[in-house]
């Protein structure tokens, strides 16, 4: 079960790095990223209720839920919308941007 | 510890049933019975945070002899009910608490904040609304729940709760949502209490729609101040986060939010003019303003659609909404409307995060656009603030809340 998953997980690695024909650019995924501030935060901390903390993210599970996203086989009223404009090259940059930002655990409870 | 008997065995019963509601509180505190002690922090008003927020202030671009000053760090701050004896104001979330801020100093700052009503557990407690002889209502997900003399229990964690629409019987639970869920009241001049119901899609499916307009969900309800005789007062809303009446004319006037994923710079945003009961604003036929929605683009939409009566920029998220009644601001400005836009999430280029002015004619319709009062907030697209509602303090001043920043603003006037 665990060399399947782990299997899976290369794959799924393999996968999201080979269908990008080009290097993900940090810096146009942050400009990108000023249509995602008002939930996620330019700075990938969540800023209302319903939206996650995305900073630190790993990249690929990023760019597989954007992709999912748009495909809409993961439903949500709003990212639905949002990423129906975002290009393969904006997801690819708009992951690699989130995954990029540097986030630190200060306190966990009851240690 | 002391544990009054009843609320031994409601505790017992939500040990046993983890899944509960929210009843069991309600019932120990409806029937003024203290529950045990909490800790019951205040929200630090002085530090790197306060002198950051102070500081962004200087950005923000107002009419001359007009000021800005942070009133108070409120977490989360949504719509601001002030406590008609200029005591307290208290504030909604989207998250499940309401604060109190009060003015201690009587110096111009909301000086001390904390939670209200804390042991009282509360679900998205938007929408806080005063009727004149000082009830608080505040409307949450799918409850609306009625404070006695707010202004005064407030003093203590305990505060008397009467669920006047009991938990489930605001929406049906499976309408349940967290999108479009944020919900304002007024108490209207007939002194009927108005709630604005948005309704949970972008655009429903039509299998939705006659629950939706039967119930006044995308639309406006209203009920006796003791939650009975509800009826549909508006319908053919989406999202309408903000409303308030005309005291000249009584007449209602509600934002609403629009359709989105139709593009950057469509279909506008929308205030309108609730002239009288049992009109339809035209969604979701129009997705807003004359723009037909794709969904319902082959249907014809109900005869007597009302359109609005100032259409806004497009994603602009038009929310709070008041009418000026002061005297501390210049002639001109009496009678106005001042109105918020959160500011866009789903434009390339974000749009709005500013406090809009509109003027009124004598005949009751505006005079023209809305225009921008207060902005800066939107700093070349990067927020430094989202301005979520506006209300009249008693000295004229008016405050706004920032739900992004976690602030109410204060905004005078002194000529200078």
């Amino acid at each position: 079960m665990a060399r399947a998953t782990g299997r899976a997980i290369a794959a799924l690695v393999l996968l999201v790095g080979g269908s990008s024909a080009f290097a993900a650019d940090v810096a146009a995924g942050r400009a990108k990223a000023l249509m995602c501030q008002a939930c996620h935060g330019l700075d990938g901390l969540s800023k209302v209720p319903d939206a996650p903390n995305i900073a630190g993210q790993t990249e690929s599970y990023l760019a597989l839920q954007l992709a999912a996203f748009k495909a809409g086989t993961r439903k949500s009223e709003t990212m639905n919308v949002v990423s129906s404009t975002l290009s393969e090259a904006d997801v690819a940059n708009l992951a690699a941007y989130f995954s990029a930002i540097e986030i630190k655990v200060v306190k966990i409870p009851g240690e | 510890m002391r544990f009054h008997p009843k609320v031994t065995v409601v505790l017992l019963a939500l040990a046993l049933a983890p899944a509960a509601s929210n009843a069991a509180e309600l019932e120990t505190l409806s029937a003024m019975h203290p529950t045990s002690p909490i800790d019951w922090p205040t929200i630090p008003q002085t530090g790197a945070k306060a002198d950051q927020v102070k500081q962004n202030l200087s950005k923000i671009k107002l009419p001359p002899g007009f000021h800005i000053s942070l009133y108070a760090l409120v977490p989360d701050a949504r719509h601001i009910a002030i406590g008609p004896q200029g005591i307290v104001t208290f504030v909604g979330t989207r998250k499940t608490k309401v604060y109190a801020v009060t003015d201690r100093s009587r110096g111009g700052v909301g000086d001390e904040v904390k939670e209200f009503a804390p042991t009282l557990p509360k679900k998205i407690p938007n929408g806080p609304c005063f009727s004149k002889d000082g009830f608080l209502y505040v409307v949450e997900q799918n409850r609306v729940v009625e404070y006695p003399a707010a202004e005064f229990f407030y003093e203590s964690p305990d505060v008397v709760p009467n669920a006047i629409v009991p938990e489930g019987e605001l929406i049906p639970k499976g309408e349940e949502s967290y999108n479009h869920t944020a919900r304002p009241c007024r108490v209207g001049p007939d002194n009927k209490l108005y709630i604005q119901l948005g309704q949970p899609y972008n655009v429903p499916g039509k299998d939705k729609l006659g629950m939706y307009t039967k119930l006044g969900i995308g639309g406006i309800i209203r009920m006796d101040r003791d939650g009975k005789n509800r009826e549909v007062y508006a319908t053919g809303l989406r999202n309408p986060v903000g409303m308030d009446f005309n005291p000249k004319d009584k007449s209602l006037w509600s934002n609403d939010n629009q359709v989105d994923g139709m593009g950057d710079d469509q279909p506008p945003g929308e205030m309108n003019r609730i002239e009288k009961g049992g009109l339809d604003f035209g969604f979701p036929w129009y997705g807003g303003g004359r723009v037909r929605t794709n969904e319902y683009k082959a249907d014809t939409p109900p005869a007597g659609v009302v359109f609005p009566e100032v259409e806004q920029a497009a994603h602009a998220a038009d929310l709070g909404l008041m009418f000026y009644t002061g005297t501390m601001f210049p002639e001109k400005y009496r009678g106005a409307i001042f109105s918020t836009q959160h500011g866009s999430w789903n434009r390339t280029v974000p749009v709005g995060a500013r406090l809009m002015v509109t003027f009124l004619k004598p005949d009751g319709h505006v005079a023209g656009k809305s225009e921008p009062f207060a902005e800066g907030w939107n700093d070349n697209g990067y927020y430094l603030g989202r301005p979520v509602d506006v209300a009249q303090m008693h000295d004229g001043s008016i405050l706004v809340s920032d739900d992004l920043v976690g602030a109410l603003y204060r905004i005078w006037y002194d000529g200078k």
